[in-house]
């Protein structure tokens, strides 16, 4: 707990209006998009970067926890308060400060919705890559910290290719400029250092981007199969001969059939698995790319090929897609994601070792994955009421991690480590290496303020938060 | 410099011997005089053979305090701030092979001292590149373009060396091996060191091994050769192009100093003040032939002198003649100075008008070559000192005055031990503390980047 003095300080700086210390405020700052709760002692909401700097030197000289936070939409456990303390809110930081598309650039708060950055561009033509299924709450700040990536990083690349510049604010109060608005800066690549750095090196207050023009045209796809493995092996087939579409999405049947149940996407619910394919580019040579990808989607014997004919269709196609974790929380709360990530021409094989520890398990699993990249987001689900198969369920999300591990893969492609896969770090990487990345966090913030008790696995086997409940 | 080696650094080198063969090291004067970098001739060149081996030499040049240099072609030594000190350089000429081609995965591992030509070579028989293109990529290796950030023209399609190399293997100035990243496309793992390391320029650890990025070579390619009166028209293009849904893969700018060879290989000339524009296109047949068609239209509107258009190899030789005129620039005179200015995209050309006043003004020639996509310009000038301060001076601040840098990148010694090489910043003090904490005792690249940092 901290002093009532400091909360006072603290409402000095922003203002009254600008704090919430009560407690059903601060249970609601208790958890993210993970099944982990913890309190904080005070939520603080900054307007601006003398406000974040302010608040900073003072959690410094006082040696007080401070969480940035966004929309809360993580997936791995980022946001939650583990040594209570502050809860810095940026969401009132939510200014789009310059829009230049002659230099391809946006200047925003790290409080901008990633839609509204979007809807904000596309009058112009113009179009910010990553776009996170959580696109819709999830802010700028917070696709910064995980560096999220989204359906579009196949073709476009992931947050990190699109940020720029930062100002930051580093532990002690300081505000520095990292990266900038041109290319090729010299010196050390701190904003890739701080770009999915998971709120632990420090703070940033505004970003710049970089936007690019919207392809001339894009033909959207469904492909529907009665086998996964044709399913994942189409996938490699595409990739494999060259064709970068702008997205390929692969969802289960029992994705499908969950998906349908809340949004009308018009996926097939007796199919084994579904594709979702986006090409882009010049109108004149889309033809090409969709002739190409169908034949390879029926040489893997696809049932049926749909290609969306109005922007109703792809959008309603879509939409299904972007629902999708939406829609496994209105059936099922708990559940867990992984995000475990393997080589492209993998996907079949690990698609197939999702399936088997499943059985293994005896536990269910949906699956959607952005294939073109080899991620997958198998969604293990569980009876909150019985703690047994919540367990069961992680020891399920582990083993899926250690095959994606020994398939040359990575335990996140793109949702951060947090406090889920803490400990999946060992399995993951050298002391060596954890060593250098404790000593980046100790350049940055030696006094460990910044998101304390995430990412790097404790020496001793942690005691993890409690268990939350099945408010969600 | 100090003639009497102490013992402990004759131990070191003794050491060397026994870690990588005494047949991969050279001692004496004469076999390390060509090793000389900024006037500093090292006592020792080791040639190591594996990660493990590097891991080792670096470990006993940590603990003797031995300052080390990693050496891949060379071609980088003379840029940016000067070396302080150089007992041995770290060759990684030997460790040139490919350790996994995958594929499938279109991702290929090698080791840091595989020259970019040579693995284009082996690669192409896959039908796969690694769209990386520095201008000295015949002889550079892959490790020293990932530690100096070395990008060439296809960075406007395809990113920088940050967005192509998924993990590198770094030996860490205290003898520790390091892995960063891995084969995956996407990887969020942990904090991205593989960032830290790529344009380190040495300082931070050694590269010893990489993951790159690979594409399938492209059906099709075209280089459009544009001429221009005047810069100006040629920039009006460029903003129109860029504003387009057009995907070039180059968008290169020579001014009449610059682009003459260019000219000359294709069969034409410039006049003074005339502007040369390179826009290439690849992808699929479809692609380039809408490019081809669109781009000459834009620059028909736009009052081009000449518009040619040459498909697949037919824009080879001019392309080449292109890639040669740094060096072509550099060779004829050795008190040339190389500059490079970053501004925003749209403010290339005031940048090039900018230049042109100040070379009117000293009566001086400056040839200039831009990657107008990214906003980078180069240029090259040679003058005596006196009046070289002041141009540079006046060239910072007209880059300064467009919100964007202009720093030294090669220069006589002289020059860059007299001159600030880099732009002001206020994030190198962190760049420092990250440099004390990885290298303690400052034995890697000793004075280069950070220590240039003022």
């Amino acid at each position: 707990m901290i002093a009532p003095s400091i909360i006072k300080d603290l409402a000095r700086i922003v203002g009254k209006e600008n704090i919430l210390a009560d407690l059903k405020d601060l249970l609601a700052y208790s958890y993210d998009a993970t099944m982990r709760q913890e309190m904080p002692d005070v939520i603080v909401f900054p307007r601006n970067t003398e406000h974040v700097s302010a608040i900073m030197k003072l959690a410094h000289r006082e040696k007080i926890a401070v969480v940035p936070r966004g929309a809360g939409t993580n997936l791995s456990g980022g946001t939650i308060p583990v040594k209570g303390g502050i809860v810095l809110e940026i969401s009132r930081m939510n200014r789009i400060l310059e829009i230049n598309t002659a230099d391809r650039r946006a200047v925003v708060e790290p409080g901008v919705i990633n839609l509204d950055l979007q809807n904000a561009l596309a009058p112009l033509g113009y179009f910010y890559p990553p776009d996170p299924a959580s696109q819709k709450t999830s802010t700028m700040g917070g696709n910064i910290g995980e560096n999220a990536g989204g359906p579009l990083c196949l073709r476009y690349g992931v947050t990190s290719k699109y940020v720029f510049g930062m100002e930051v604010v580093l532990a002690d109060g300081e505000v520095i400029n990292i990266g900038d608005y041109v290319e090729d800066f010299p010196g050390y690549d701190l904003r890739g250092l701080f770009i999915g750095s998971e709120g632990m090196l420090g703070i940033a207050t505004k970003l710049i981007l970089h936007i690019i023009p919207k392809p001339e045209a894009s033909r959207t796809m469904l492909a529907i199969f009665d086998r996964l493995e044709d399913c994942s092996q189409a996938v490699s087939d595409i990739i494999g001969a060259g064709i970068v579409p702008g997205a390929i999405e692969l969802l289960d049947q029992k994705m499908c059939q969950v998906i349908e149940q809340s949004v009308k996407a018009g996926y097939p619910t007796d199919a084994a698995g579904i594709l979702l394919i986006e090409v882009a580019g010049l109108a004149n040579a889309l033809e090409k790319q969709v002739q190409e990808i169908s034949q390879f989607c029926q040489k893997n014997n696809a049932r049926e090929l749909r290609i969306a004919q109005t922007n109703a269709e792809r959008d309603a196609i879509w939409a299904g897609r972007r629902g999708a974790f939406g829609s496994v929380a209105r059936i099922c709360p708990p559940y867990i994601v992984c995000d475990g990530t393997v080589p492209r021409d993998k996907l079949p094989a690990a698609l197939h070792k999702v399936g088997e520890i499943a059985e293994k398990y005896k536990v269910l699993i949906v699956n959607v994955a952005h294939a073109g990249d080899g991620n997958l987001h198998p969604l293990i689900l569980f009876d909150v009421n019985k703690p047994e198969e919540h367990e069961t369920a992680k020891k399920a999300g582990d083993d899926i991690l250690d095959a994606c591990i020994a398939m040359g893969g990575t335990i996140s492609g793109e949702h951060g480590i947090g406090l889920e896969k803490m400990n999946a770090m060992r399995h993951m990487f050298d002391p060596s290496d954890m060593a250098a990345m404790r000593r980046v966090k100790h350049v940055f913030d030696p006094d460990d303020i910044f998101n304390p008790g995430k990412m790097f696995p404790p020496e001793a086997e942690a005691v993890l938060p409690k268990e939350k409940g099945a408010a969600r | 410099m100090d003639n009497t080696v102490s013992q402990e650094k004759q131990a070191f080198y003794q050491k060397l011997g026994e870690i990588a063969g005494t047949s991969n090291v050279l001692t004496g004067e004469k076999a390390t005089a060509c090793y000389t970098v900024d006037g500093i001739t090292p006592q020792a060149i080791v040639h190591p053979a594996s990660t493990e081996q590097v891991a080792n030499i670096v470990r006993a040049a940590n603990e003797s305090r031995i300052t080390l240099v990693p050496w891949g072609s060379g071609s980088k030594q003379q840029i940016g701030p000067c070396l302080e000190a150089a007992d041995t350089m770290l060759c990684l000429g030997n460790m040139n092979q490919i350790v996994e081609l995958d594929a499938s995965n279109f991702s290929v591992q090698v080791q840091a001292g595989i020259v970019n030509g040579e693995l284009q070579k082996q690669l192409a028989e896959k039908n796969l590149f690694f769209p990386l293109d520095p201008l000295y990529m015949e002889t550079s290796t892959i490790g020293g373009e990932i530690a100096t950030n070395s990008s060439g023209p296809r960075q406007f399609m395809y990113s920088t060396v940050r967005d192509l190399v998924l993990g590198v293997t770094v030996v860490s100035p205290t003898g520790d091996i390091i892995h960063t990243g891995g084969k995956t496309m996407k990887n969020v793992a942990g904090i991205d060191l593989c960032r830290m390391y790529i344009g380190s320029w040495g300082t931070l650890g050694v590269i010893t091994e990489a993951v790159l990025r690979l594409f399938p070579l492209p059906e099709a390619s075209a280089g459009l050769y544009i001429t221009f009166n005047d810069a100006e028209d040629a920039f009006r293009m460029v903003g129109q192009l860029l504003n387009s849904p057009l995907t070039p893969s180059a968008i290169e700018f020579l001014d009449s100093v610059a682009g003459h060879s260019v000219a000359e290989t294709l069969g034409s000339g410039l006049n003074d003040g005339d502007a040369l524009l390179i826009v290439n296109a690849e992808g699929t047949r479809g692609d380039v032939a809408r490019h081809c068609q669109d781009v000459s239209a834009l620059a028909k509107t736009n009052k081009a002198k000449t518009i040619m258009a040459l498909e697949d190899e037919k824009a080879f030789p001019a392309w080449m003649a292109y890639r040669g005129v740094q060096g072509a620039m550099l060779g004829a005179n050795h008190s040339i100075v190389q500059g490079k200015a970053a501004v925003p995209i749209s403010k290339l050309g005031d940048m090039v008008q900018q230049v042109k006043k100040i070379s009117a003004s000293h009566s001086v020639k400056i040839g200039l070559t831009a990657h107008c996509g990214n906003g980078i310009l180069y240029t090259y000038l040679a003058e005596e000192h006196e009046a070289l301060l002041r141009i540079t001076d006046e060239l910072k601040r007209a880059a300064a005055s467009l919100n964007g840098f202009f720093l030294i990148e090669l220069a006589p010694l002289s020059v860059r031990k007299e001159i600030d090489i880099l732009p002001p910043r206020n994030d190198y003090p962190l760049m420092r503390r990250l440099k004390a904490e990885f290298d303690p005792n400052n034995i890697l690249n000793r004075g280069r980047l950070v220590g240039g940092l003022g």
